[in-house]
């Protein structure tokens, strides 16, 4: 078949500057063929300057993460028959969030600063009494499963060239280092929990992420990161540790929600409804005293977008029974079930790198066609030009 | 630009992670050079499990596991080092647990344990079909925690030699351009396979036989070079292996009547004999008219969606990804690929090359515990027990070394920049992938699963001529410094293809059937002649090769007839 593909070639200048083009290329490829086989094509036959990384082509080595049509992918696991099938031509650029060394190769050193400053290994006390008959831990398969996803990460960078919340802040450690954290913090036999989650409750941590949930979108091998952060968060609350911005914000939500509870020092019951006077002031501490907090609460109030203090003492939020029943439910069930594994997947439920591998079979009219949903879009016109 | 250390690992797999590991341990300098990052490394591929007499499942013992090696090599191992690596399995694997890797459990705790090919017990450790990307990366996080130096995305052209003593290695700057050199008073070869010289391998791109080839070019001895194992479960269109554990995990081999055929080839083990037995077995199906486009059928689909997305969902992943089939549904086509190297440079049982500070660990080595078939499981068990040896025995002796003075490698270095500029320069000729591509074809014709004396000369013929068009000049079209991997691909094509020759050369002059290494002409094992390891060496100034023959250390297990 033909495969066509636009690339953006990218090439540092000796002042610094990034020459980039648009090239277009169409190429014979078999029908197998996967994006990184349709690269390797242009590479071998048409082009040997052409520069990606490579080497395992089945999806575990993770040197081949690049954006197709502005989403990240692994070019070997994205197969070119659908592709061609809709008559689409992609367009093939170097992952985000990431500086360019050249063409689709990506300079990780930051990726692999931000892994390396979660102490991304096992720490044992030296008081932890070693097994007794000098073979390994006891773990059950649950308690194996609760960091099973986390456990299939290939640290190719998808997550992290997608995620909203660097491209605001690159100092944010990001969806692959917190979902590594969790991976220890989950697992019974680290000793280092507390550390562990003090590391991730700070300016650049948990409470960054903005819960776009591109990373769990665009992951390749369903490790669900955005999954692995909200963990972190449930296990610093677990842990007491409430005190930064985020923790807090969370906290009275929860509150409000509970029903239950006073915001301090007024006296105010959390009735079931959203406490938004409280909110602020919860959330931000002393700082809410800050003249231009303070101002911008009166303007807010003015142009009717702030609920006056009361409200929430009067007012009652409709559905919150069941609300308060799914929280109790989740309270219960503080174990595998929340935290799940992907070989845990019950019965009937399809993993998620099943899921992805599923959408690169079939063209998007048949998959759409075979599901009864609109799972992907089907292209436009102009998309197929 | 020259760097020094006291021990440098060449490539970050598993076995040179291990072997980093305990050289930093041994408290010495410790760098690791590799052309990948090490988390890129290939033994992430590696699906179904390592191998350990734990008897978590069912009563099991150091001394069968030997045994099931030994017969599973076809007599071919050194026995010596079979037991080594079989007794010292326990507490290694037991130390990769305590390192928190991750493993599949039994509902007891313990860990969980599934049959393999050719072994008398379910004795195969693994994490669902992911073990070789779990142990991966569990060496990765030790790695980080013994602060170890990694050189990424260094590409080795050649060794160091001071004489004949190895002082380092000389590496080609991948990101930045430029020649840099780590001269180091131990220098760990720990580059993996060359399956790239054939077509439908399982191997990933960067596995082209680097490390044998730069320790054969400096005068080492390669051992049994012959001896390309064929895994019976690849993908047809571009050779991604299909793990053993589908068959572990109860999956069968049908043909295109939908017959069992493995009954009529291992009555006994059926679809779990040894990967030399299962791949014939399945080249003979294909070969008579029972295969289905060039394949057999691996089916699973008995299993059910439950059991196969809780024990194998990479391999229903990699089904639906490169062959577009669902196992849940309908059978995989299959057919035997080039898997493993169980030749590579002669080691001792610590690593030692005949050459004064050169030691090699993992598949590029021939230590030899696999001989002429190794056993599913049991090569991530060689990475790990042969790794941490031989970094012990490098760190040991590094010791004892003088220091390498920088000044050392400035003749390596000249060289390479030399060859570099020379590959930069050459305006006509092939590209390195049109090479390549005719070495894959006349390898996977001549040198596959069965072989004869006809076919083998062609290959050896073939191989010359490449050879020769190689070394007249390929054409390298990216001429720029940065992540220029237009050259490091030529640069690997030559590595393919002198070891593409010590394969086929080896190949001609073994004179019978012995495991993976299987003539039509020869089809019996000729014990009286050809229980032995075949040497081939070069000399760095001489470019033709001498093969000869060493003897096998047989300890317990006297050959017998092999069947399963």
């Amino acid at each position: 078949m033909k495969a066509k593909l636009k690339i953006w070639r990218q090439t540092p200048r000796p002042d610094g500057s990034v020459q980039r083009e648009l090239v277009p290329f169409e190429i014979d490829v078999h029908e197998e063929a996967t994006l990184l086989d349709t690269l390797d094509a242009i590479k071998h036959h048409v082009d040997g300057s052409l520069a990606y990384r490579k080497s395992c082509r089945m999806a575990v080595c993770g040197s081949c993460g690049m954006r197709m049509d502005g989403r990240a992918v692994l070019a070997c696991k994205v197969r070119m028959a659908p592709l061609v099938e809709d008559g689409r031509t992609p367009v093939i650029s170097p992952m985000g969030n990431m500086p360019v060394i050249r063409d689709l190769v990506t300079d990780m050193s930051d990726f692999w600063s931000k892994i390396r400053a979660t102490t991304p290994w096992l720490v044992q006390d030296d008081t932890r009494p070693k097994p007794a008959d000098g073979r390994e831990h006891l773990i059950s398969p649950e308690e194996q499963a609760k960091i099973t996803k986390e456990s299939l990460c290939i640290m190719c960078g998808c997550c992290v060239s997608e995620c909203n919340s660097m491209e605001a802040d690159p100092a944010f450690m990001g969806p692959a280092a917190l979902a590594k954290a969790y991976r220890f913090v989950g697992d019974e036999r680290d000793d280092a929990t507390r550390e562990r989650l003090k590391a991730v409750d700070t300016r650049h941590g948990v409470w960054d992420c903005t819960r776009c949930y591109f990373c769990n979108e665009r992951c390749p091998k369903g490790v669900d990161p955005r999954d692995a952060i909200a963990k972190l968060g449930a296990a610093l609350f677990d842990h007491g540790m409430t005190r930064d911005k985020g923790a807090r914000h969370a906290q009275i939500f929860i509150n409000s929600a509970k029903g239950k509870g006073s915001f301090p020092g007024t006296g105010l019951l959390y009735n079931g409804h959203l406490a938004e006077t409280a909110l602020v002031p919860y959330t931000l501490g002393p700082e809410a005293l800050l003249p231009e907090w303070a101002m911008m609460g009166v303007r807010l109030a003015m142009r009717g977008k702030a609920p006056p203090p009361w409200h929430s003492a009067l007012h009652r939020q409709e559905g919150l029974d069941e609300v308060q029943e799914l929280w109790r439910i989740l309270e219960r069930e503080d174990g595998p079930s929340r935290r799940g594994g992907e070989f845990d997947t019950p019965a009937g439920e399809m993993p998620p790198n099943i899921a992805r591998s599923l959408r690169g079979m079939f063209t998007a009219r048949e998959l759409n066609e075979r599901t009864g949903t609109k799972l992907v879009d089907e292209p436009t016109e102009e998309s197929a030009s | 630009m020259v760097t020094q250390h006291d021990v440098v690992i060449v490539g970050a797999g598993l076995a040179g992670m291990r072997a980093a590991i305990e050289a930093a341990r041994g408290g010495v300098d410790v760098a690791v050079v590799s052309k990948l990052h090490p988390v890129r490394s290939h033994s992430g591929s590696a699906e179904g499990g390592i191998n350990v007499a734990l008897g978590n499942v069912a009563d099991d013992d150091p001394d069968i596991h030997t045994f099931d090696t030994i017969k599973g090599s076809d007599y071919l191992a050194d026995q010596d080092a079979a037991e080594i690596m079989c007794h010292e399995a326990i507490e290694d694997i037991i130390e990769l647990e305590h390192m928190g890797c991750y493993f599949s459990r039994l509902p007891n705790g313990r860990i969980a344990q599934r049959p393999f090919g050719a072994a008398g017990s379910p004795r195969t450790a693994f994490a669902a079909d992911i073990t070789g990307h779990v142990l991966l990366h569990v060496m990765y996080e030790q790695l980080l925690k013994h602060e170890v130096k990694v050189y990424e995305e260094y590409f080795a052209v050649d060794l160091a030699m001071d004489g004949e003593t190895c002082t380092g290695v000389v590496c080609w700057d991948l990101v930045n351009g430029g020649v840099k050199a780590v001269a180091a008073r131990s220098t760990v070869l720990a580059t993996g396979g060359m399956g790239r010289m054939f077509h439908g391998t399982t191997n990933a791109y960067a596995c082209t036989g680097d490390g044998m080839a730069m320790a054969f070019r400096a005068g080492a001895p390669l051992k049994d070079m012959e001896m390309m194992q064929f895994h019976p479960t690849t993908l047809k269109s571009n050779g991604v292996l299909i793990t053993e554990g589908c068959r572990g995990e109860g999956g069968y081999l049908r043909n295109s009547e939908g017959e069992r055929f493995m009954a009529k080839y291992a009555p006994n083990a059926l679809e779990l004999a040894s990967r030399d037995v299962v791949s014939r077995s399945e080249w003979t199906e294909i070969h008579e008219g029972r295969g289905v486009d060039g394949c057999v059928l691996l089916d699973l689909t008995h299993l059910g969606a439950d059991h196969i997305n809780r024990a194998l969902p990479g391999s229903r992943e990699l089904a639906l990804d490169h062959a577009g089939v669902d196992a849940i549904d309908d059978p995989i086509p299959v057919r035997p690929g080039a898997h493993y190297q169980m030749g590579g440079v002669a080691t001792d049982v610590w690593g030692r090359t005949p050459i004064e500070g050169l030691y090699a660990a993992g598949e590029v080595a021939c230590v030899s515990v696999h001989g002429a078939n190794r056993l599913g499981g049991n090569s991530l068990l060689e990475t790990v027990v042969y790794g941490r040896r031989t970094g012990a025995k490098a760190a040991e002796e590094a010791a004892e070394r003088r220091p390498v003075e920088a000044t050392r490698t400035a003749a390596g270095i000249d060289m390479v920049r030399q060859r570099v500029n020379r590959l930069l320069a050459t305006e006509s000729g092939p590209r390195s992938d049109e090479l390549r591509e005719a070495l894959a074809t006349t390898m996977y014709d001549n040198l596959g699963v069965f072989r004869d004396e006809a076919g083998m000369t062609q290959a050896v013929k073939d191989i010359a001529e490449l050879r020769a068009r190689y070394d007249e000049g390929v054409v390298v079209q990216d001429k720029g410094d940065v992540f220029n991997s237009d050259l490091t691909y030529a640069i690997e094509v030559g590595y393919l293809l002198e070891m593409a020759d010590t394969l086929a050369q080896c190949g001609v002059f073994r004179k019978e059937s012995r495991g993976a290494h299987s003539r039509t002409d020869f089809v019996e094992r000729d014990d009286e002649n050809w229980l032995c390891h075949t040497i081939v060496r070069r000399t760095p100034e001489d470019p033709e090769f001498t093969i000869e023959t060493a003897p096998v250390t047989i300890t317990k297990h006297q050959p017998k007839v092999r069947t399963y």
